[in-house]
């Protein structure tokens, strides 16, 4: 009897305890981050959940590139999608051109406890449309930055009295530090990822945009003089390998090795590489002092290869989102951005400018040195075929790794980019 | 009346026999096909709705380069691989039939082997057997050309080596088929031919190779069809790089419906596809009963 009573005030006190279950708030969320960025988010969304028994977020990550922003539109389409989801500010204009981004309006913002004001601007403005309505919300500013093996330069004119890399203004003095490490001893002085997209891309857009050149402008690919500008970063980088310096064909990992392992002098890598260094000096593996700085200014002018995470809302064909499911996920993006120091332990520099000018963020090395690019982050070409796993991204492996390998002259390789991605255009 | 009723009972029966068949064929295959040939003739996305354009993709699949380099490409690696890869097997076959035993059939399952490996694994194994640092066949590039070759960054290599894989992927089939065939020569045939003092290079013209006949021409035009659809290899292993040296039909429908989303345009090429494929098909089985009527 006392057994049928106790039972009895359990499922009494479970059906009073349910609705406060129901009340709490799920909110799918969906991300492409592996490695050591997905190790970090899944501990931020722990964190989250854990300080918010309101709401819980249930976190899937799903493959990058194609396959993940296939799924979103997919998804998005029949109305299975998530709640939030991260998004490259590159991949914008294609997003909005599949419909599938809600927009983030200032009420949204307010809920959140953010302002358009709280970001570097151009995030905001990548994250924007033409007329300026937000369709995403800037968590990160993450680019290419150069990495340095101080052991080649040792006693030369590139290190200055506290062993920092100094003394690179111009081209000529990058090769000459080049021809120095070699000189030195380094197989590879320039080591980037020469036979992959990514790492062929950022430095080729790096080089076009420090030469004020434009890769799409209105609707034409590589207008006006941007085809010699295009011809010129491709010319400079086939004498990279010409000379020896940079290793030809190396995929992604094995151009990370080449610096790793002390082949390299110098690495044009992500900043998303910043906590494999600091590991690896940590743990005392590296064998030698390192340091990574803004991409100097090698041609015209400062630009530097840009790209954002960012989260956005999926505008759901068919469902629209319940206000209260709709203040969790601005909570929680709002939370995120608060919150987006121990992000930036993946090497990124946080979009949220009241992070990224706090005094902790200010004492993070090498972040701190590099974060001035900000300010001259060159994003990707606003257009339906930039951007992330795009027919540009298809176009550095295509025509500009294999043109840099002396498979083709670079005027010829900067004229068939034009005609190539014009066509992708129509 | 009773056969009438037996009739219509049978019917009944063959009708709820096949039903399952035609429910799935009709869901899976039919429904997507009707609508692929639909959606070919709108500017509709991947999904959702589009507007009517008419001719309008086809027009431009004309006007398109890429297309045409596609097509080329389509075209060179059938001559990569049809005919060399029936060759091999038919030689493969003939050493392995003189084999017996348990040494025959652990020849088969040697050469059969690859064929039961899923495409990512043996582009996983031979890009790593190519990698241009740590290769272990760069040596042998080494040795014939003088130094490693990239060959799937390479123009002119990349489709060769393509063709390579494929045909070491699934040769084994064609010789389990060229296997059976052989097996169907009589013996006989054999002991006539040798009584009469023919050597084995006759015996292999005259009895065996129009023997074989309707064995090669099936062979011949499975390859031609499933090698008209590469898609896969050229996916893991070179991209359709570079210069577009091995960008194919296939690749191009990939990437115009899942990475720009036109998914008009990518039905229309697809369909295009589907015609080459079943004319040039057709086409070459017809030619080959012709030769084996002969």
């Amino acid at each position: 009897m006392r057994l049928m009573k106790t039972l009895l005030a359990a499922s009494v006190a479970s059906i009073i305890a349910l609705p406060a279950f129901a009340q709490q708030q799920e909110v799918i969320w969906w991300d492409f981050l592996a490695g050591g960025d997905g190790v970090r988010m899944k501990a931020l969304i722990n964190r989250f959940n854990e300080e918010h028994p309101d709401i819980k977020i249930t976190g899937t990550t799903l493959e990058w590139g194609v396959p993940y922003y296939t799924k979103v539109r997919t998804s998005a389409a029949v109305g299975q999608g998530p709640d939030v989801m991260t998004y490259h500010l590159s991949r914008m204009p294609i997003g909005r051109s599949e419909g599938v981004l809600s927009e983030i309006t200032d009420e949204d913002l307010e809920t959140a406890g953010l302002s358009r004001d709280d970001f570097f601007e151009r995030a905001i403005n990548a994250a924007s449309d033409d007329n300026g309505a937000l369709y995403a919300v800037p968590f990160d500013i993450h680019s290419i930055v150069l990495y340095y093996n101080k052991s080649y330069l040792e006693g030369s004119e590139f290190l200055d009295e506290n062993g920092n890399l100094t003394g690179i203004d111009s081209l000529e003095d990058f090769e000459r530090a080049l021809a120095l490490a070699k000189e030195n001893g380094s197989a590879a002085p320039v080591s980037y990822a020469t036979g992959d997209d990514g790492g062929v891309y950022r430095v080729f857009f790096t080089l076009l945009k420090q030469q004020g050149g434009d890769l799409i402008k209105d609707g034409e690919v590589l207008p006006g003089d941007s085809l010699d500008k295009a011809a010129k970063a491709i010319e400079i980088m086939t004498n990279w390998t010409e000379k020896g310096w940079q290793p030809e064909q190396a995929e992604y990992e094995a151009s990370v090795a080449l610096f790793t392992s002390g082949k390299s002098a110098f690495h044009l890598n992500g900043v998303w590489e910043v906590p494999t260094m600091v590991d690896l000096a940590e743990t005392g593996k590296l064998g030698f002092e390192w340091g990574a700085v803004q991409v100097p200014k090698l041609m015209d002018q400062q630009a530097t290869w840009a790209d954002s995470h960012a989260f956005a809302i999926p505008q759901q064909t068919g469902k629209e989102m319940p206000a209260e499911k709709r203040q969790a996920v601005m909570t929680v993006i709002g939370w995120m951005e608060k919150n987006s120091l121990s992000w930036a332990t993946a090497g990124h520099i946080p979009a949220y400018k009241p992070v990224a000018d706090s005094e902790e963020f200010g004492a993070m090395e090498p972040n701190a040195t590099y974060s001035s690019l900000a300010d001259t982050a060159a994003y990707d070409p606003r257009s339906e075929i930039a951007g992330v796993a795009s027919p540009v991204y298809d176009a550095a492996i295509n025509i500009v790794s294999p043109a840099i390998h002396g498979y083709l002259d670079p005027q010829a390789a900067a004229e068939q980019i034009k005609s190539e991605l014009q066509s992708k255009l129509r | 009346m009773a056969t009438h009723y037996n009739r219509r009972k049978h019917l009944a029966i063959a009708f709820s026999l096949v039903a399952p068949f035609v429910f799935f064929f009709c869901l899976v295959f039919l429904w997507p096909a009707i609508r692929v040939v639909e959606l070919s003739f709108t500017n509709g996305p991947l999904i959702g709705e589009g507007e009517w354009v008419g001719l309008e993709n086809y027009r431009r699949i004309l006007t398109d380069n890429l297309f045409y380099t596609s097509l080329k490409n389509n075209g060179y690696f059938i001559l990569l691989t049809v005919v060399p890869t029936t060759v091999l097997a038919l030689t493969i076959a003939l050493l392995v039939n003189r084999l017996s035993g348990r040494l025959q059939a652990a020849m088969l399952a040697l050469f059969f082997l690859p064929y039961i490996l899923p495409v990512s694994v043996v582009t996983m194994i031979w890009t790593w057997m190519l990698d241009f640092q740590f290769g272990i066949l760069q040596p042998a590039f080494a040795f014939f050309t003088g130094k490693p070759v990239p060959v799937f960054k390479d123009p002119y290599w990349v489709m060769p080596m393509v063709a390579v894989v494929t045909i070491w992927w699934t040769n084994g089939f064609n010789v389990l088929l060229f296997i059976a065939g052989l097996r169907n020569v009589p013996q006989e045939l054999y002991e006539a031919a040798a009584l009469d003092g023919a050597n084995s290079r006759q015996q292999f013209r005259r009895v065996t190779w129009p023997l074989l006949w309707p064995v090669t021409a099936l062979v011949l035009t499975l390859q031609l069809i499933l090698q008209l659809k590469i898609f896969d290899q050229v996916y893991l292993m070179s991209e359709g790089g570079p210069f577009n040296s091995s960008y194919v039909l296939l690749l191009m429908v990939y990437r115009e419906a899942f990475q720009l989303n036109h998914g008009g345009y990518a039905s229309a090429i697809a369909l295009v596809l589907f015609v080459v494929i079943m004319v040039v098909s057709v086409l070459q089985f017809q030619v080959l009963k012709v030769r084996g009527a002969r």
